[in-house]
């Protein structure tokens, strides 16, 4: 008799299907891998366990009663517990504070609160004063206060949701030393993972989730990569190629480099796209922020590029990965946002010239369909796919050599990123070299020329088309370390 | 939903400030026979003169999500320095240039302090109301510079084509003021820093550069505003412009710009300052006593406010 089971649960945001009639089950004391692609469903699955937000259909069992949680609050009475990727303490507040955060007695005896703390801190291996305020902690030590928080909840279910995706290596090592004992106290843990060769290190079950739908569960004893990553793949097309162009014009170097980053060297040619892949913690997604300035240091051509003004000037632009909060300004039109990056350019004497500014806008609005095709609409007003046309239309403006693609199609539905695709095919047989930093595999398998796989801080592989999907997938979550 | 409440809906949202405006005018001028005369109205154009001057650069400072508190200390600073150099015997459009320019740098120096220091525009311009302020007193020993010359009783008492020297010192502040917001790059890379400036700053605009700027710009608002002030007094007092600060956000709020940035402009700062400036006039018609008229004043600051979160509620 399993300690939780879930059947037939679905759920669907407007149009789109998050989950498909999946069956889920843990047994007491067990660690139980969830793994999928990007977009398969793993993290709805798991909020729904969590009390995130509800499923529209299928029912749950925990301990042998049906439960059917509508709030955190619920899920947490009931020992399910959920460790977010973006930690949920609170840095100005003392570790003994996040400890017992909502559950402090209306007046607080400093003197028990600290002892408590050092019982549940010893737990997890964490020995640390527990008035230190949160702020001054690494990483790895808030994620392990966080799992002492779990403990302190008395739960039974603890839900990892990429728990390493920003940890050191040792620190990792800490984490499964943890993992490891909680198991052995009974507790059960659902490990969501990109990274194959830690699911094959931690985990006693694997259950693979794609497009929203149940793959099947194995026991990771009876199991190996090649069969998971078949799993996780499907059998969707699995070469990818692009027609062989000959490129032969260098447009520069970059040498990036950063804390978590060794340093790399990429030569672009003209009219070439180079993908970038790696999971979250992988250095991969530090490489454009540092091309641009942002961060780190980088050179392109041997010239420093030390802010984005630098870079621009360079010819080299930034489609940042979060357009809301990096890319547009939401409460200024279209026509407004668009011109932006390029204000220099619209001025005579300080002043704007109103013609010069219209006629770009109709000049990006038309040449990538950009709907509804006003340039007075204000942007929040607009689709996501469209939000994000004009982030790539504002950065074209700026006329570069060079576009560097952060997550160009996060967060936009499956019809606008097709049109997305055609742009940026379109834009590199134009001669445009483009760098495509994505978390989204059939992304980069779809568009790059070549593939450079980051893990750990560093480039370990370089892969040329027609790609094996899986082969790419291998590499990217480490299962290539375990053959 | 039906096609009469959505222009119901614009209609309020982009002219609710002026039918505000228009219907506190038909209340004061039903309650009082002296209200809607010439010599009132341009009466309160001149008394809102100098807040509706501040008003504007605090509207390029708010615009940038900025703030400056500063200004009205900033104003007894200027104006004390520019009356003791003309009573010194500097002829009276240097001294005047003078003043302006300190208001300038004065500006530079909390804009530094928030582009460059990185530290909070409430905590510097706080800091500079208290620094310009100490510095008018010690400056003046704390004693009102008096004894003028002519040229800024032409500032405060002359009149041009029928209207009074301040109404067209602010007319003309305020045109400034909407065509570098409304027309040139540097006015609309301060909306975009105000409205976003992480993207602003990806954008390669020179987002440092441009906070410098608005604190500048209020800095010279200020010392604009002071000369004007300075004029109607005929002295220069280091305890002017006492909570100016106040009366000059509070036309900004009421006049629609958002305090978090990005939005609003000029024009309806100057709808704000009127309405101020009009509920004040008419109270002071209507024998109010002063005590009260800070009570009703303070209330129509938040009826408006809460009158434009409803409608902008809505309209997201």
């Amino acid at each position: 008799m399993a300690l939780l089971s879930m059947h037939g649960v679905s759920k669907r945001f407007g149009a789109v299907t998050a989950l498909q009639g999946v069956d889920f089950t843990l047994e007491a004391g067990e660690v139980h891998a969830l793994v999928g692609e990007n977009g398969a469903g793993k993290s709805t699955l798991m909020k729904i366990l969590a009390g995130v937000q509800p499923p529209d259909e299928g029912h749950m069992q925990l301990g042998g009663d049906d439960v059917r949680f509508s709030s955190v609050q619920e899920a947490q009475a009931r020992g399910v517990v959920m460790v977010y990727q973006e930690l949920a303490l609170v840095p100005t507040l003392s570790v003994a504070e996040n400890l017992f955060l909502g559950r402090l007695p209306r007046f607080v005896d400093y003197g028990a609160l600290r002892t408590r703390a050092r019982t549940l801190l010893a737990q997890v291996d964490l020995h640390l004063d527990p008035d230190t305020e949160v702020a001054r902690l690494s990483i790895g030590e808030r994620q392990l206060v966080e799992i002492a928080r779990a403990l302190a909840r008395e739960g039974r279910v603890l839900i990892l949701d990429e728990p390493t995706a920003a940890l050191a290596s040792t620190e990792t090592d800490r984490l499964f030393e943890i993992i490891t004992r909680v198991k052995a106290s009974g507790v059960s843990v659902v490990y969501i993972s990109h990274r194959l060769e830690e699911v094959f290190r931690i985990a006693d079950r694997v259950t693979v989730l794609r497009d929203g739908a149940l793959v099947g569960t194995r026991t990771v004893a009876d199991t190996n990569a090649e069969q998971v990553i078949e799993m996780m793949v499907g059998s969707s097309v699995h070469r990818y190629e692009r027609p062989a162009r000959v490129r032969e014009r260098v447009v520069g170097t970059f040498e990036v480099t950063e804390r978590d980053l060794r340093p790399v060297r990429i030569t672009l040619h003209a009219g070439e796209i180079v993908g970038l892949a790696g999971v979250i913690g992988s250095g991969r997604e530090r490489v454009l922020p540092c091309a641009f300035g942002l961060r780190g240091s980088a050179r392109w051509n041997d010239a420093a590029i030390g802010s984005p003004r630098d870079a621009i000037k360079a010819g080299i632009v930034l489609v940042p990965s979060d357009r809301k909060t990096q890319g547009l300004v939401v409460g200024l039109s279209v026509e407004a946002n668009l011109s932006l990056a390029t204000l220099g350019r619209l001025q005579r004497f300080g002043f704007m010239r109103a013609g010069a500014v219209r006629a770009q806008s109709r000049h990006w609005i038309e040449r990538l369909s950009l709907r509804p095709p006003d340039p007075d609409k204000a942007v929040w007003e607009l689709s996501g796919g469209n939000q994000q046309k004009v982030v790539i239309a504002k950065a074209l403006a700026t006329e570069p050599e060079v576009l560097l693609l952060d997550e160009p199609t996060r967060g936009v539905d499956v019809g606008a990123r097709a049109e997305l695709y055609d742009v940026i095919d379109d834009l590199s047989s134009r001669g445009l070299a483009l760098l495509l930093s994505s978390s989204d595999t059939e992304e980069l398998l779809g568009l790059s020329d070549r593939i450079l796989v980051f893990r750990e801080g560093r480039v370990t592989a370089e892969l040329q088309p027609p790609y094996d999907y899986e082969e790419v997938v291998a590499h990217v979550t480490g299962a290539h370390q375990l053959a | 939903m039906s096609l009469a409440r959505i222009n119901w809906r614009e209609l309020l949202a982009r002219f609710g400030l002026v039918l505000a405006l228009l219907a506190l005018v038909i209340i004061l001028s039903a309650m009082s026979d002296r209200f809607l005369t010439q010599s009132n109205i341009i009466n309160v154009l001149r008394q809102i003169s100098i807040n509706a001057i501040i008003a504007a650069g605090m509207t390029v400072v708010i615009i940038g999500r900025g703030i400056d508190l500063s200004v009205g200390s900033l104003l007894a600073l200027t104006g004390v320095v520019g009356a003791s150099l003309a009573v010194g015997g500097l002829p009276a459009g240097v001294a005047i240039a003078a003043a302006l320019g300190l208001g300038l740098a004065m500006g530079v120096f909390n804009g530094a302090f928030v582009a460059y220091a990185g530290i909070a525009p409430f905590i510097v311009t706080l800091a500079g109301l208290t620094i310009f302020r100490g510095m008018a007193l010690a400056f003046t020993d704390g004693r009102p510079v008096s004894g003028l010359p002519p040229a800024f009783m032409t500032i405060g008492y002359g009149s041009f084509l029928g209207l009074p020297v301040p109404i067209w010192i602010m007319l003309g502040f305020l045109v400034v003021t909407h065509v570098i917001l409304r027309y040139t790059a540097l006015g609309r890379a301060v909306y975009a820093i105000g409205g976003n400036e992480e993207a602003a700053r990806l954008s390669g605009i020179p987002v440092r550069r441009v906070v410098l700027f608005t604190f500048a710009y209020s800095g010279l608002a200020a010392a604009i505003a002071s000369m004007v002030l300075t004029g109607r007094l005929n002295s220069a007092q280091p305890s002017a412009g006492v909570m100016f600060e106040l009366d000059a956000i509070a036309a900004v709020v009421v006049g629609g710009t958002s305090l978090f940035g990005g939005k609003g402009g000029v024009f309806g700062t100057l709808i704000g300052a009127l309405i101020i400036g009009v509920i004040n006039n008419g109270m002071n018609l209507l024998n109010v006593p002063s005590f009260y008229q800070q009570i009703v004043k303070g209330g129509v600051i938040l009826t408006a406010l809460l009158i434009e979160r409803l409608v902008s509620a809505r309209r997201t």
